[in-house]
């Protein structure tokens, strides 16, 4: 919260009379004005609920004096609905005498206070429309800063979880490498001493070999998260990068019958970026584009140039347009089964996997999230409406990274 | 005649498996020091052509071995290659094989890098026809 808010009773406010019985309404109109020291700037009524809804897509209320019986919606029901529909409104229940039970219970669904029809004066209602309006106001900053609490704790965990992983990585790494070294040479010695091994030994050895190398890429990528301390940035070319990625990705998009479709906007302006880094992002997104698409699919590999939020499209190729361009665009997309609406928020966080089971890490997604922000781009991944998954990464020209 | 090399490691099983591995090939013969502190003696006793040294050791470290080796006149010409898990391949590979200007080679390292990295090493230091 940037500033503490002040009690402001007796400004100009605006009011909204729900209630189909003419009389009561009658009564509530001439209280609200004969009495006020602050009469209400606006005062407006409705006799139903259908009607209020309509009214409150256009006019600017502070307060509601609701009626809860109304010809097309009776009970609590109506506050229910009026506050779900509504949630940042003040309400003050206008409750029938023989009610008394139902005014406390409103409290709990939303409204701001309740008054009991026969039982209150000008001044009372007065006090109940100003105070709900101030009371709503403060209720809305207080969740509006405990949503701000709460992202800002998150993100706290978030860094220190990274701190400590970074700390505790590079010391295991060195702690692992060396016995992981050790099995490599062993198993390569072996190799070359057992020159035609029989089927199982040669199996085993294989099995030793490959768990070990396993182990050495979870070490890897382990000292990549906590080593993203510097970039080493030069001039670079996004295509040449995007073809070196899919190069090193084509035994995995062959052996899923991946078909690549590739749109990439020609003589795109170089971009001040660490292309090792940039490469393992590509990287990273294909080898999730693919392990998305066991079965086969597509995958679509965009490139493109964007101005002042305008994208220019592949088919943009005018050189002036070119000229223009602030920042370089590249979409990777998948025909794959996407992923749950419930993990997506997850995704970027550390040692999240959706992957377990087949051996991931779960830091594939947040080591190119770091990278991305050394670069002071930006990276998002969304579902595409038409199933598979799009993921976008914004690097912008002329801004270095570090 | 097969050329003599020098592993300073105090990782006593990787040394012993690298050894084997050379030793293998026919060409090489190899001697371990496994304590950093020896590593200046062993090699003006033993007058490698080539000494590999790890970098993080307990009792000295890798570079302070160096300076000893490269301070004295028998072995400052030695041509000397860390072997290291604190550095990655990427981060070799990013910088031409050189980290500070010494060869550098990230554990773990294959038998074949190991020697590309080793005839480069040694025929760089002795031109052809010298050896």
């Amino acid at each position: 919260m940037d500033e503490v808010t002040k009690l402001n009773f007796g400004e100009p406010i605006r009011v909204l009379l729900v209630e189909d019985n003419p009389v009561d309404l009658k009564v509530l109109e001439r209280m609200l004005l004969e009495s006020s020291l602050y009469p209400p700037e606006m005062v407006k009524t409705t006799t139903s609920f259908k009607e209020t809804i309509k009214l409150l897509k256009k006019e600017k209320v502070d307060v509601i004096v609701l009626d809860l019986n109304l010809p097309d919606c009776q009970g609590l029901e109506t506050l229910i609905q009026l506050n779900q529909q509504y949630p940042s409104m003040a309400i003050v229940v206008n409750t029938g005498a023989y009610e008394d039970d139902v005014g406390l219970k409103t409290l709990g669904l939303g409204a701001q206070d309740f008054i009991i029809k026969g039982k209150y004066q000008a001044y009372g209602l007065n006090k109940a429309i100003q105070y709900a309006k101030e009371r709503k106001k403060f209720e809305l900053e207080l969740l509006n800063a405990y949503k701000n609490l709460q992202e800002t704790q998150s993100q706290l965990i978030q860094a220190e979880k990274m701190n400590t992983v970074g700390r505790l990585a590079s010391g295991i790494a060195h702690e692992v490498k060396n016995p992981l070294a050790t099995i490599l040479f062993g198993i390569g010695f072996l190799h070359e001493k057992l020159k035609d091994p029989d089927e199982n030994i040669a199996l085993t050895l294989k099995s030793i070999k490959d768990s070990a190398q396993r182990a050495n890429d979870i070490i890897t990528d382990l000292l990549d998260f906590s080593s993203l301390s510097k970039l080493n940035t030069r001039l670079e070319d996004v295509n040449t990068i995007i073809e070196k990625s899919l190069e090193l990705t084509h035994h995995p998009l062959d052996k899923n019958v991946i078909k690549v479709v590739k749109e990439l906007m020609p003589a795109l302006p170089k971009l001040e970026i660490d292309c090792n880094r940039i490469e393992q992002v590509f990287v990273n997104l294909i080898l999730n584009a693919i392990h998305a698409m066991p079965k086969g699919g597509i995958l679509k590999i965009r490139s493109y140039g964007v101005s002042n939020n305008q994208a220019h499209k592949a088919k943009n190729r005018n050189s002036d347009l070119r000229k223009e361009i602030e920042a370089v665009c590249i979409e990777i997309e998948d025909t794959g089964v996407g992923i749950a609406e419930d993990k997506l928020p997850h995704i970027f966080e550390p040692f999240y996997t959706t992957r377990r089971a087949q051996g991931g890490v779960g830091l594939g997604l947040s080591v190119a999230k770091n990278i991305i922000d050394m670069h002071k781009g930006q990276i998002e991944i969304k579902n595409r409406t038409q199933g598979g998954v799009c993921a976008r990464v914004v690097l912008k020209i002329g801004i270095k990274g570090g | 005649m097969r050329h003599k090399i020098l592993i300073i490691d105090d990782e006593v099983d990787f040394a012993q498996m690298l050894k084997l591995n050379l030793e293998e090939r026919g060409e090489y013969e190899v001697v371990i020091e496994d304590k950093a502190i020896n590593g200046l003696a062993k090699a003006l006793e033993y007058q490698p052509e080539l000494i590999f040294l790890d970098v993080i050791m307990p009792d000295m470290e890798g570079p302070d071995v160096l300076n000893q080796i490269r301070c004295h006149a028998q072995t400052k010409d030695t041509p000397v290659i860390f072997l290291t898990a604190t550095v990655k391949r990427e981060e070799v590979e990013a910088e031409g094989g050189h980290i500070g200007g010494h060869p550098f080679l990230a554990k773990p390292a294959s038998i074949e890098e190991l020697l590309q990295c080793i005839e480069k090493t040694i025929l760089k230091f002795k031109p052809l026809g010298l050896s």
